[in-house]
Protein backbone atom coordinates (compact mmCIF):
# COMPACT_ATOMS: atom_id res chain seq x y z
CA UNK A 1 0.00 0.00 0.00
CA UNK A 2 2.63 2.79 0.71
CA UNK A 3 4.81 1.50 -2.01
CA UNK A 4 1.63 2.18 -4.52
CA UNK A 5 0.65 5.12 -2.94
CA UNK A 6 4.25 6.78 -2.58
CA UNK A 7 4.78 5.85 -6.68
CA UNK A 8 1.40 7.04 -7.30
CA UNK A 9 2.32 10.19 -5.69
CA UNK A 10 5.22 10.18 -7.42
CA UNK A 11 3.40 10.16 -11.51
CA UNK A 12 2.70 13.38 -11.56
CA UNK A 13 5.82 15.00 -10.65
CA UNK A 14 7.12 12.52 -12.65
CA UNK A 15 5.01 13.50 -15.56
CA UNK A 16 5.18 17.42 -14.36
CA UNK A 17 8.98 17.24 -14.81
CA UNK A 18 8.52 15.78 -18.24
CA UNK A 19 6.20 18.34 -19.30
CA UNK A 20 3.73 16.15 -21.13
CA UNK A 21 1.05 17.19 -22.67
CA UNK A 22 -2.19 16.12 -20.79
CA UNK A 23 -5.22 16.68 -21.93
CA UNK A 24 -5.78 19.81 -20.04
CA UNK A 25 -9.40 18.96 -18.10
CA UNK A 26 -10.87 19.57 -14.49
CA UNK A 27 -11.01 16.77 -12.19
CA UNK A 28 -13.79 16.92 -9.49
CA UNK A 29 -12.28 14.04 -7.71
CA UNK A 30 -8.76 13.32 -6.52
CA UNK A 31 -6.72 11.77 -9.37
CA UNK A 32 -3.35 10.95 -9.16
CA UNK A 33 -3.18 10.27 -12.78
CA UNK A 34 -4.16 14.19 -13.89
CA UNK A 35 -2.27 16.73 -13.16
CA UNK A 36 -5.38 19.61 -11.86
CA UNK A 37 -4.65 22.80 -14.22
CA UNK A 38 -3.28 25.72 -12.28
CA UNK A 39 -6.19 27.47 -11.02
CA UNK A 40 -5.06 30.78 -11.62
CA UNK A 41 -3.54 32.05 -15.74
CA UNK A 42 -0.27 33.44 -14.95
CA UNK A 43 -0.87 37.18 -15.73
CA UNK A 44 -3.72 36.76 -12.73
CA UNK A 45 -1.41 35.16 -10.13
CA UNK A 46 1.24 37.62 -11.35
CA UNK A 47 -1.12 40.14 -9.89
CA UNK A 48 -2.28 38.64 -6.92
CA UNK A 49 0.51 37.26 -5.62
CA UNK A 50 2.32 40.73 -5.21
CA UNK A 51 -1.28 42.15 -3.96
CA UNK A 52 -1.64 39.17 -1.03
CA UNK A 53 1.86 41.24 0.34
CA UNK A 54 0.38 44.37 0.47
CA UNK A 55 -2.66 43.28 2.66
CA UNK A 56 -0.96 43.36 6.21
CA UNK A 57 -0.94 47.11 5.51
CA UNK A 58 -3.77 47.86 3.33
CA UNK A 59 -6.26 44.71 3.61
CA UNK A 60 -8.22 43.46 1.45
CA UNK A 61 -8.99 46.37 -0.79
CA UNK A 62 -8.32 47.46 -4.42
CA UNK A 63 -5.87 49.61 -3.05
CA UNK A 64 -3.91 46.44 -2.32
CA UNK A 65 -5.00 45.14 -5.89
CA UNK A 66 -3.58 48.76 -7.35
CA UNK A 67 0.16 48.02 -5.66
CA UNK A 68 0.10 44.72 -6.35
CA UNK A 69 -0.49 45.45 -10.19
CA UNK A 70 2.19 47.51 -10.00
CA UNK A 71 4.66 45.46 -8.96
CA UNK A 72 3.94 43.09 -11.00
CA UNK A 73 4.66 45.73 -13.84
CA UNK A 74 0.85 46.17 -14.68
CA UNK A 75 -1.23 49.15 -14.54
CA UNK A 76 -3.47 50.43 -11.57
CA UNK A 77 -6.29 49.59 -14.77
CA UNK A 78 -5.13 46.20 -15.21
CA UNK A 79 -7.02 45.20 -11.92
CA UNK A 80 -9.90 45.04 -14.27
CA UNK A 81 -8.63 41.71 -14.73
CA UNK A 82 -10.21 40.25 -11.90
CA UNK A 83 -13.75 40.23 -12.70
CA UNK A 84 -14.48 39.62 -8.49
CA UNK A 85 -12.20 42.54 -7.75
CA UNK A 86 -11.23 42.04 -3.75
CA UNK A 87 -13.25 38.66 -3.67
CA UNK A 88 -10.89 37.06 -6.25
CA UNK A 89 -7.99 37.92 -3.72
CA UNK A 90 -9.28 36.73 -0.92
CA UNK A 91 -10.36 33.28 -3.05
CA UNK A 92 -6.61 33.43 -4.33
CA UNK A 93 -5.34 33.27 -0.33
CA UNK A 94 -8.09 30.55 0.34
CA UNK A 95 -6.96 28.37 -2.74
CA UNK A 96 -3.30 29.07 -2.76
CA UNK A 97 -3.04 28.14 1.07
CA UNK A 98 -5.38 24.76 0.41
CA UNK A 99 -3.22 23.61 -2.17
CA UNK A 100 -0.28 24.07 -0.37
CA UNK A 101 -1.36 21.92 2.81
CA UNK A 102 0.06 18.86 0.62
CA UNK A 103 3.37 19.97 0.95
CA UNK A 104 3.40 21.58 4.32
CA UNK A 105 1.92 19.16 6.08
CA UNK A 106 3.89 15.67 5.80
CA UNK A 107 3.11 12.52 8.05
CA UNK A 108 5.50 10.23 8.32
CA UNK A 109 5.03 6.52 6.07
CA UNK A 110 3.12 3.94 7.60
CA UNK A 111 5.76 1.97 7.13
CA UNK A 112 8.66 4.03 8.88
CA UNK A 113 6.48 3.79 12.08
CA UNK A 114 6.84 0.85 14.24
CA UNK A 115 4.04 -1.18 14.64
CA UNK A 116 1.14 0.48 17.32
CA UNK A 117 2.36 3.69 16.65
CA UNK A 118 0.13 4.49 13.84
CA UNK A 119 -1.23 7.81 13.58
CA UNK A 120 -5.08 8.52 14.06
CA UNK A 121 -6.75 10.65 11.35
CA UNK A 122 -8.37 12.76 14.12
CA UNK A 123 -4.77 13.14 15.03
CA UNK A 124 -3.66 14.35 11.35
CA UNK A 125 -7.04 16.16 10.82
CA UNK A 126 -5.93 18.30 13.93
CA UNK A 127 -2.37 19.20 12.40
CA UNK A 128 -3.91 19.96 8.97
CA UNK A 129 -6.74 21.93 10.38
CA UNK A 130 -3.96 23.93 12.97
CA UNK A 131 -1.64 24.20 9.87
CA UNK A 132 -3.81 25.82 7.34
CA UNK A 133 -4.83 27.96 10.67
CA UNK A 134 -1.64 29.30 11.00
CA UNK A 135 -1.44 29.90 7.35
CA UNK A 136 -3.69 33.12 8.12
CA UNK A 137 -1.42 33.97 10.79
CA UNK A 138 0.24 36.72 8.84
CA UNK A 139 -2.81 38.64 7.96
CA UNK A 140 -4.56 37.36 11.02
CA UNK A 141 -5.11 41.49 11.32
CA UNK A 142 -6.83 41.95 7.99
CA UNK A 143 -9.15 38.32 8.25
CA UNK A 144 -12.20 39.92 9.42
CA UNK A 145 -12.33 41.93 6.27
CA UNK A 146 -12.25 38.68 4.08
CA UNK A 147 -15.10 36.88 6.32
CA UNK A 148 -16.95 39.87 5.58
CA UNK A 149 -16.61 39.99 1.70
CA UNK A 150 -16.74 36.57 1.83
CA UNK A 151 -20.18 36.87 3.30
CA UNK A 152 -21.68 39.23 0.66
CA UNK A 153 -24.70 37.30 -1.07
CA UNK A 154 -22.76 37.72 -4.45
CA UNK A 155 -20.05 35.96 -3.35
CA UNK A 156 -21.52 33.18 -0.35
CA UNK A 157 -21.81 30.39 -2.58
CA UNK A 158 -18.01 30.51 -3.93
CA UNK A 159 -16.93 30.76 -0.42
CA UNK A 160 -19.16 28.11 0.98
CA UNK A 161 -17.85 25.81 -1.70
CA UNK A 162 -14.47 26.59 -1.02
CA UNK A 163 -14.81 25.54 2.80
CA UNK A 164 -16.10 22.82 1.39
CA UNK A 165 -13.37 22.09 -0.65
CA UNK A 166 -10.85 22.40 1.93
CA UNK A 167 -12.65 20.08 4.64
CA UNK A 168 -12.52 17.50 1.73
CA UNK A 169 -8.78 18.52 1.18
CA UNK A 170 -8.35 17.89 4.98
CA UNK A 171 -10.08 14.42 5.17
CA UNK A 172 -8.13 13.48 1.68
CA UNK A 173 -5.00 13.71 3.20
CA UNK A 174 -5.54 12.73 6.60
CA UNK A 175 -6.13 9.40 4.51
CA UNK A 176 -10.10 9.00 5.68
CA UNK A 177 -11.52 6.19 2.95
CA UNK A 178 -14.95 6.25 3.98
CA UNK A 179 -17.70 5.35 1.48
CA UNK A 180 -20.78 6.11 3.92
CA UNK A 181 -22.97 8.64 5.01
CA UNK A 182 -20.50 9.96 7.11
CA UNK A 183 -18.36 10.74 4.41
CA UNK A 184 -21.10 13.66 4.22
CA UNK A 185 -20.94 14.19 7.98
CA UNK A 186 -17.21 14.37 8.53
CA UNK A 187 -16.99 16.93 6.32
CA UNK A 188 -20.09 19.07 7.27
CA UNK A 189 -18.52 18.50 10.89
CA UNK A 190 -15.28 20.01 9.89
CA UNK A 191 -16.08 22.63 7.96
CA UNK A 192 -18.35 23.62 11.32
CA UNK A 193 -15.26 23.56 13.61
CA UNK A 194 -12.83 24.91 11.11
CA UNK A 195 -14.79 28.17 9.99
CA UNK A 196 -15.72 28.45 14.04
CA UNK A 197 -12.16 28.25 14.87
CA UNK A 198 -10.93 30.56 11.96
CA UNK A 199 -13.40 33.12 13.52
CA UNK A 200 -12.17 32.78 16.96
CA UNK A 201 -8.50 33.17 15.70
CA UNK A 202 -9.60 36.59 14.76
CA UNK A 203 -9.96 37.80 18.22
CA UNK A 204 -7.01 36.01 19.70
CA UNK A 205 -4.78 37.82 21.01
CA UNK A 206 -2.64 34.63 23.34
CA UNK A 207 0.80 34.15 21.80
CA UNK A 208 1.66 31.76 19.24
CA UNK A 209 -2.02 31.08 19.16
CA UNK A 210 -2.48 29.25 21.96
CA UNK A 211 -6.04 29.83 22.82
CA UNK A 212 -7.00 28.67 18.78
CA UNK A 213 -5.67 25.26 19.81
CA UNK A 214 -7.21 24.81 23.20
CA UNK A 215 -10.78 26.35 21.28
CA UNK A 216 -10.08 24.03 18.14
CA UNK A 217 -9.28 20.72 20.49
CA UNK A 218 -12.58 21.58 22.67
CA UNK A 219 -14.62 22.00 19.32
CA UNK A 220 -12.68 18.71 17.68
CA UNK A 221 -13.65 16.32 21.47
CA UNK A 222 -17.37 18.19 21.20
CA UNK A 223 -17.99 16.71 17.88
CA UNK A 224 -16.55 13.10 19.05
CA UNK A 225 -19.43 13.24 21.46
CA UNK A 226 -21.81 14.46 19.20
CA UNK A 227 -20.97 11.36 16.88
CA UNK A 228 -21.31 9.02 19.64
CA UNK A 229 -24.36 10.62 20.61
CA UNK A 230 -25.80 10.36 17.21
CA UNK A 231 -24.61 6.96 17.27
CA UNK A 232 -26.49 5.45 20.45
CA UNK A 233 -29.16 7.49 19.61
CA UNK A 234 -29.47 5.55 16.07
CA UNK A 235 -28.59 2.46 17.76
CA UNK A 236 -31.88 3.21 20.17
CA UNK A 237 -33.89 4.00 17.55
CA UNK A 238 -33.24 1.24 15.45
CA UNK A 239 -34.07 -1.21 18.44
CA UNK A 240 -37.45 0.74 19.65
CA UNK A 241 -38.46 1.17 16.07
CA UNK A 242 -38.05 -2.93 15.42
CA UNK A 243 -39.35 -3.56 18.61
CA UNK A 244 -42.44 -1.56 18.16
CA UNK A 245 -42.57 -3.26 14.91
CA UNK A 246 -41.93 -6.82 16.56
CA UNK A 247 -45.05 -5.57 18.85
CA UNK A 248 -47.34 -5.30 16.19
CA UNK A 249 -46.73 -8.17 14.63
CA UNK A 250 -47.00 -10.09 17.68
CA UNK A 251 -50.92 -8.15 17.98
CA UNK A 252 -51.89 -9.96 14.56
CA UNK A 253 -50.78 -6.80 12.20
CA UNK A 254 -49.59 -7.66 8.98
CA UNK A 255 -46.37 -5.43 8.49
CA UNK B 1 -51.91 61.29 -79.82
CA UNK B 2 -49.05 63.29 -77.96
CA UNK B 3 -51.53 63.67 -74.96
CA UNK B 4 -52.29 59.90 -74.69
CA UNK B 5 -48.37 59.00 -74.88
CA UNK B 6 -47.50 61.31 -72.32
CA UNK B 7 -49.87 60.13 -70.00
CA UNK B 8 -49.05 56.62 -70.51
CA UNK B 9 -45.48 57.72 -69.95
CA UNK B 10 -46.29 59.38 -66.75
CA UNK B 11 -48.18 56.09 -66.07
CA UNK B 12 -44.95 54.20 -66.95
CA UNK B 13 -43.11 56.25 -64.79
CA UNK B 14 -45.69 56.74 -61.60
CA UNK B 15 -45.53 53.01 -61.85
CA UNK B 16 -41.62 52.67 -61.98
CA UNK B 17 -41.59 54.91 -59.05
CA UNK B 18 -43.36 53.57 -56.88
CA UNK B 19 -41.78 50.07 -57.68
CA UNK B 20 -38.46 51.34 -57.31
CA UNK B 21 -39.76 53.20 -53.50
CA UNK B 22 -41.18 49.94 -52.47
CA UNK B 23 -37.62 48.48 -53.46
CA UNK B 24 -35.84 51.14 -51.46
CA UNK B 25 -38.17 51.58 -48.92
CA UNK B 26 -39.69 48.36 -47.93
CA UNK B 27 -42.50 48.36 -45.49
CA UNK B 28 -40.86 47.14 -42.32
CA UNK B 29 -43.02 45.52 -39.43
CA UNK B 30 -41.27 42.39 -37.18
CA UNK B 31 -42.02 39.65 -39.15
CA UNK B 32 -41.17 41.33 -42.68
CA UNK B 33 -37.58 42.44 -41.17
CA UNK B 34 -36.89 39.30 -39.45
CA UNK B 35 -37.38 37.76 -43.50
CA UNK B 36 -35.81 40.59 -44.74
CA UNK B 37 -32.76 39.46 -42.37
CA UNK B 38 -32.98 36.14 -43.49
CA UNK B 39 -32.72 36.79 -46.90
CA UNK B 40 -30.53 39.39 -46.65
CA UNK B 41 -27.78 36.62 -44.68
CA UNK B 42 -27.10 35.23 -47.84
CA UNK B 43 -24.20 36.31 -48.73
CA UNK B 44 -23.68 38.08 -52.16
CA UNK B 45 -22.48 35.89 -55.29
CA UNK B 46 -18.88 36.29 -55.61
CA UNK B 47 -17.67 38.60 -57.91
CA UNK B 48 -14.58 39.71 -58.96
CA UNK B 49 -15.30 43.40 -58.94
CA UNK B 50 -18.31 43.13 -56.44
CA UNK B 51 -17.82 45.61 -53.82
CA UNK B 52 -17.13 44.48 -50.19
CA UNK B 53 -19.98 44.32 -48.24
CA UNK B 54 -21.25 44.91 -44.42
CA UNK B 55 -24.57 45.46 -42.48
CA UNK B 56 -26.71 48.26 -42.00
CA UNK B 57 -29.00 46.98 -39.56
CA UNK B 58 -31.01 44.57 -41.91
CA UNK B 59 -30.01 45.66 -44.76
CA UNK B 60 -26.47 44.81 -47.13
CA UNK B 61 -24.56 47.59 -48.33
CA UNK B 62 -21.36 48.43 -49.55
CA UNK B 63 -18.53 48.88 -46.53
CA UNK B 64 -17.94 52.67 -48.35
CA UNK B 65 -21.53 53.77 -47.97
CA UNK B 66 -21.44 52.38 -44.22
CA UNK B 67 -19.80 55.12 -42.23
CA UNK B 68 -22.08 57.76 -44.40
CA UNK B 69 -25.35 55.95 -43.37
CA UNK B 70 -24.64 55.65 -39.62
CA UNK B 71 -22.87 59.38 -39.80
CA UNK B 72 -26.50 60.57 -40.88
CA UNK B 73 -28.27 58.41 -38.31
CA UNK B 74 -26.16 59.90 -35.34
CA UNK B 75 -26.34 63.52 -37.05
CA UNK B 76 -30.16 63.23 -36.32
CA UNK B 77 -30.68 61.84 -33.53
CA UNK B 78 -28.02 63.87 -31.67
CA UNK B 79 -30.01 66.39 -30.23
CA UNK B 80 -32.68 64.39 -28.88
CA UNK B 81 -30.20 61.44 -27.91
CA UNK B 82 -30.83 61.73 -23.98
CA UNK B 83 -34.66 62.18 -24.07
CA UNK B 84 -34.63 58.47 -26.55
CA UNK B 85 -32.19 56.82 -24.80
CA UNK B 86 -34.42 57.44 -21.60
CA UNK B 87 -37.54 56.82 -23.23
CA UNK B 88 -36.17 53.71 -24.85
CA UNK B 89 -34.46 52.03 -22.22
CA UNK B 90 -37.06 53.31 -19.45
CA UNK B 91 -34.26 55.02 -18.10
CA UNK B 92 -32.05 51.95 -17.19
CA UNK B 93 -29.12 53.20 -19.82
CA UNK B 94 -28.21 55.53 -16.77
CA UNK B 95 -28.04 52.79 -14.57
CA UNK B 96 -25.96 50.69 -16.81
CA UNK B 97 -23.17 53.41 -17.70
CA UNK B 98 -23.15 54.30 -14.11
CA UNK B 99 -22.30 50.51 -13.42
CA UNK B 100 -19.77 50.32 -16.40
CA UNK B 101 -17.71 53.14 -14.44
CA UNK B 102 -17.78 52.39 -11.30
CA UNK B 103 -16.99 48.72 -12.04
CA UNK B 104 -13.66 49.92 -13.71
CA UNK B 105 -12.62 52.50 -10.74
CA UNK B 106 -11.24 55.28 -12.48
CA UNK B 107 -8.21 57.21 -11.09
CA UNK B 108 -5.74 56.84 -8.44
CA UNK B 109 -5.56 57.49 -4.87
CA UNK B 110 -2.36 59.69 -4.97
CA UNK B 111 -1.93 58.93 -1.18
CA UNK B 112 -1.31 55.29 -2.56
CA UNK B 113 0.36 56.17 -5.49
CA UNK B 114 4.40 56.40 -5.38
CA UNK B 115 5.41 60.22 -6.73
CA UNK B 116 7.63 58.93 -9.31
CA UNK B 117 4.70 57.67 -11.30
CA UNK B 118 2.69 59.12 -14.13
CA UNK B 119 -0.16 60.55 -12.49
CA UNK B 120 -3.77 60.13 -13.40
CA UNK B 121 -4.88 57.79 -16.28
CA UNK B 122 -5.45 58.34 -19.73
CA UNK B 123 -8.48 57.41 -20.68
CA UNK B 124 -9.90 57.22 -24.35
CA UNK B 125 -13.81 57.12 -25.24
CA UNK B 126 -14.42 55.83 -28.40
CA UNK B 127 -17.76 56.85 -29.74
CA UNK B 128 -18.45 58.96 -26.69
CA UNK B 129 -19.34 61.97 -28.32
CA UNK B 130 -22.28 63.10 -26.06
CA UNK B 131 -19.63 62.99 -23.10
CA UNK B 132 -21.77 60.52 -21.14
CA UNK B 133 -19.26 58.31 -20.12
CA UNK B 134 -16.14 60.82 -19.95
CA UNK B 135 -18.22 62.89 -17.37
CA UNK B 136 -18.91 59.67 -15.07
CA UNK B 137 -15.02 58.81 -15.50
CA UNK B 138 -14.10 62.54 -14.70
CA UNK B 139 -16.35 62.66 -11.73
CA UNK B 140 -15.37 59.02 -10.25
CA UNK B 141 -11.88 59.73 -10.25
CA UNK B 142 -12.37 63.32 -8.57
CA UNK B 143 -15.06 62.22 -5.84
CA UNK B 144 -14.02 58.59 -4.96
CA UNK B 145 -10.55 58.26 -5.76
CA UNK B 146 -9.40 61.98 -5.12
CA UNK B 147 -7.54 62.09 -8.44
CA UNK B 148 -7.29 65.17 -9.75
CA UNK B 149 -5.43 64.34 -12.66
CA UNK B 150 -6.79 61.65 -14.54
CA UNK B 151 -7.65 62.76 -18.42
CA UNK B 152 -10.26 61.84 -20.86
CA UNK B 153 -10.03 62.15 -24.63
CA UNK B 154 -13.96 61.91 -26.35
CA UNK B 155 -13.61 60.36 -29.95
CA UNK B 156 -16.32 60.43 -31.75
CA UNK B 157 -16.38 60.03 -36.19
CA UNK B 158 -19.74 62.22 -35.85
CA UNK B 159 -18.71 65.87 -35.33
CA UNK B 160 -22.75 66.76 -34.41
CA UNK B 161 -22.33 64.46 -31.45
CA UNK B 162 -18.98 65.78 -30.47
CA UNK B 163 -21.15 69.37 -30.80
CA UNK B 164 -23.63 68.00 -28.30
CA UNK B 165 -20.58 66.69 -26.07
CA UNK B 166 -19.03 70.00 -26.25
CA UNK B 167 -22.57 71.72 -25.43
CA UNK B 168 -22.57 69.83 -22.25
CA UNK B 169 -19.41 69.94 -21.49
CA UNK B 170 -20.12 73.63 -20.56
CA UNK B 171 -21.83 72.46 -17.88
CA UNK B 172 -19.65 70.49 -15.62
CA UNK B 173 -16.54 71.79 -14.07
CA UNK B 174 -14.21 70.07 -16.75
CA UNK B 175 -14.94 72.42 -19.88
CA UNK B 176 -11.93 74.15 -19.93
CA UNK B 177 -9.55 71.96 -17.90
CA UNK B 178 -7.20 70.07 -19.72
CA UNK B 179 -8.87 66.78 -18.60
CA UNK B 180 -11.61 66.70 -21.09
CA UNK B 181 -10.83 67.19 -24.72
CA UNK B 182 -12.59 65.92 -27.56
CA UNK B 183 -11.29 64.94 -30.87
CA UNK B 184 -12.94 63.61 -34.10
CA UNK B 185 -11.57 59.97 -35.02
CA UNK B 186 -12.96 56.78 -36.74
CA UNK B 187 -12.02 53.94 -34.48
CA UNK B 188 -10.26 51.57 -36.83
CA UNK B 189 -8.05 54.70 -37.81
CA UNK B 190 -6.42 56.41 -34.73
CA UNK B 191 -3.77 57.72 -36.69
CA UNK B 192 -3.10 60.88 -33.90
CA UNK B 193 -3.11 58.71 -31.29
CA UNK B 194 0.33 57.23 -30.48
CA UNK B 195 0.61 53.61 -29.86
CA UNK B 196 1.24 52.29 -25.87
CA UNK B 197 0.20 55.45 -24.78
CA UNK B 198 -3.83 54.78 -23.34
CA UNK B 199 -4.57 52.85 -19.68
CA UNK B 200 -8.18 52.30 -20.50
CA UNK B 201 -10.17 52.48 -23.52
CA UNK B 202 -13.59 52.41 -23.67
CA UNK B 203 -16.68 52.53 -25.96
CA UNK B 204 -19.86 52.53 -24.90
CA UNK B 205 -22.85 51.91 -27.14
CA UNK B 206 -20.58 52.27 -30.07
CA UNK B 207 -18.72 49.48 -31.51
CA UNK B 208 -22.00 48.22 -33.13
CA UNK B 209 -22.00 50.79 -35.31
CA UNK B 210 -18.57 50.25 -36.94
CA UNK B 211 -17.83 48.91 -40.36
CA UNK B 212 -14.64 47.00 -39.56
CA UNK B 213 -15.42 45.79 -35.58
CA UNK B 214 -11.84 43.96 -35.89
CA UNK B 215 -9.71 46.88 -37.20
CA UNK B 216 -10.96 49.03 -34.23
CA UNK B 217 -10.05 45.54 -31.76
CA UNK B 218 -6.88 46.01 -33.59
CA UNK B 219 -6.41 49.51 -33.14
CA UNK B 220 -7.84 49.40 -29.48
CA UNK B 221 -4.58 46.90 -29.06
CA UNK B 222 -2.21 49.35 -30.67
CA UNK B 223 -2.82 52.07 -28.63
CA UNK B 224 -3.26 50.90 -25.09
CA UNK B 225 -0.25 50.20 -22.91
CA UNK B 226 0.77 46.77 -22.24
CA UNK B 227 -1.79 45.62 -19.26
CA UNK B 228 -4.25 48.67 -20.33
CA UNK B 229 -7.81 47.87 -20.45
CA UNK B 230 -10.58 47.89 -23.29
CA UNK B 231 -14.11 47.84 -21.57
CA UNK B 232 -16.97 47.71 -24.15
CA UNK B 233 -20.75 48.09 -22.95
CA UNK B 234 -22.93 47.14 -25.76
CA UNK B 235 -26.05 45.89 -26.18
CA UNK B 236 -26.17 41.79 -26.37
CA UNK B 237 -28.50 38.89 -26.44
CA UNK B 238 -31.30 38.32 -23.56
CA UNK B 239 -30.62 35.08 -22.19
CA UNK B 240 -33.95 33.99 -21.27
CA UNK B 241 -36.52 33.36 -24.55
CA UNK B 242 -39.62 34.60 -22.17
CA UNK B 243 -37.62 37.68 -21.68
CA UNK B 244 -36.17 38.16 -24.84
CA UNK B 245 -39.54 37.49 -26.67
CA UNK B 246 -41.10 40.90 -24.53
CA UNK B 247 -37.69 42.92 -25.50
CA UNK B 248 -38.21 41.80 -28.73
CA UNK B 249 -41.54 43.08 -28.91
CA UNK B 250 -40.44 46.49 -27.25
CA UNK B 251 -37.91 47.45 -29.54
CA UNK B 252 -39.32 46.34 -32.66
CA UNK B 253 -42.63 47.19 -31.81
CA UNK B 254 -42.30 50.80 -29.45
CA UNK B 255 -39.13 51.85 -30.06
CA UNK B 256 -39.33 52.67 -34.05
CA UNK B 257 -42.57 54.45 -32.75
CA UNK B 258 -40.99 56.32 -30.13
CA UNK B 259 -38.67 57.63 -32.72
CA UNK B 260 -41.22 59.16 -34.75
CA UNK B 261 -43.06 60.23 -32.22
CA UNK B 262 -40.54 62.54 -30.36
CA UNK B 263 -37.46 62.48 -32.97
CA UNK B 264 -39.77 62.13 -35.50
CA UNK B 265 -37.29 60.19 -37.35
CA UNK B 266 -38.38 56.35 -37.70
CA UNK B 267 -35.85 55.22 -39.70
CA UNK B 268 -33.09 56.31 -37.76
CA UNK B 269 -34.35 54.02 -34.82
CA UNK B 270 -35.47 51.10 -36.89
CA UNK B 271 -31.58 51.04 -37.86
CA UNK B 272 -31.00 51.09 -33.89
CA UNK B 273 -32.94 48.22 -33.44
CA UNK B 274 -31.88 46.52 -36.14
CA UNK B 275 -28.43 46.78 -35.12
CA UNK B 276 -28.65 45.91 -32.09
CA UNK B 277 -29.86 42.48 -33.52
CA UNK B 278 -27.40 42.39 -35.68
CA UNK B 279 -24.36 42.62 -33.18
CA UNK B 280 -22.97 39.44 -32.37
CA UNK B 281 -23.89 37.50 -29.13
CA UNK B 282 -21.67 37.65 -25.90
CA UNK B 283 -19.58 34.52 -26.95
CA UNK B 284 -18.83 35.49 -30.48
CA UNK B 285 -18.05 39.16 -29.63
CA UNK B 286 -15.64 37.62 -26.50
CA UNK B 287 -13.78 35.63 -29.29
CA UNK B 288 -12.98 38.71 -31.09
CA UNK B 289 -11.88 40.46 -28.70
CA UNK B 290 -9.86 37.18 -27.87
CA UNK B 291 -8.61 37.25 -30.98
CA UNK B 292 -7.07 41.22 -31.45
CA UNK B 293 -4.91 39.76 -28.82
CA UNK B 294 -6.23 40.54 -25.35
CA UNK B 295 -6.92 38.51 -22.42
CA UNK B 296 -10.28 38.44 -20.85
CA UNK B 297 -10.82 38.65 -17.52
CA UNK B 298 -13.48 35.38 -16.13
CA UNK B 299 -15.65 34.43 -19.03
CA UNK B 300 -14.74 37.82 -20.65
CA UNK B 301 -18.27 39.77 -19.96
CA UNK B 302 -20.92 40.69 -17.19
CA UNK B 303 -24.78 40.38 -18.41
CA UNK B 304 -26.86 43.51 -17.62
CA UNK B 305 -30.77 43.02 -16.87
CA UNK B 306 -30.61 40.07 -18.41
CA UNK B 307 -28.53 40.18 -21.32
CA UNK B 308 -30.10 43.15 -23.08
CA UNK B 309 -26.45 45.05 -22.38
CA UNK B 310 -23.41 43.38 -21.42
CA UNK B 311 -19.75 44.84 -19.98
CA UNK B 312 -17.02 43.06 -22.39
CA UNK B 313 -13.16 43.42 -20.72
CA UNK B 314 -9.99 42.50 -22.59
CA UNK B 315 -6.32 43.17 -21.08
CA UNK B 316 -3.60 43.97 -23.23
CA UNK B 317 -1.12 41.08 -21.95
CA UNK B 318 2.44 42.37 -20.63
CA UNK B 319 4.76 40.66 -23.07
CA UNK B 320 3.70 40.59 -26.67
CA UNK B 321 2.14 36.24 -25.83
CA UNK B 322 1.60 35.40 -22.12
Amino acid sequence: MTFTTSLKHAIPKLREALSCPLTRQICLYHSYEYSQPAPFSTSESAILSSAITHVPNYGFTPTALKLGARDAGYLDVSTNLLPRGVFDLVNYHLVTQRLALKDTVQFPAEGDLKPGEALEVGVKVRALVLSRLRANGLIINRWQEALAIMAQPSYMSSSIAELARLADEIWFLAGDTSVDTSWYTKRASLSAIYSATEVFMTQDQSTNFADTEKFLDARLEDSLKAESFLAGLGDWADYTGHSFVNLLRSKGMRI
Amino acid sequence: MSGTTAKLLARHQFFQGARLAARRNPYRCLSCSAQNAQQQNTPPPPGQDAPKTTHFGFETIAEALKEQKVGAVFSSVASSYDTMNDLMSLGIHRLWKDYFVRNLNPGSNPLTSPSTTVQGWNILDIAGGTGDIAFRMLDHASTINNDAHTRVTVADINPDMLAEGRKRALETPYARSPRLSFVEANAEHLTNIPGNSIDLYTVAFGIRNFTNKDAALREAFRVLKPGGVFACLEFSKVNNSLFDAVYKRWSFGAIPLIGQLVAGDRDSYQYLVESIERFPSQTEFRDMIKDAGFLVPGRGWEDLTGGIAAIHKGVKPIKAQN
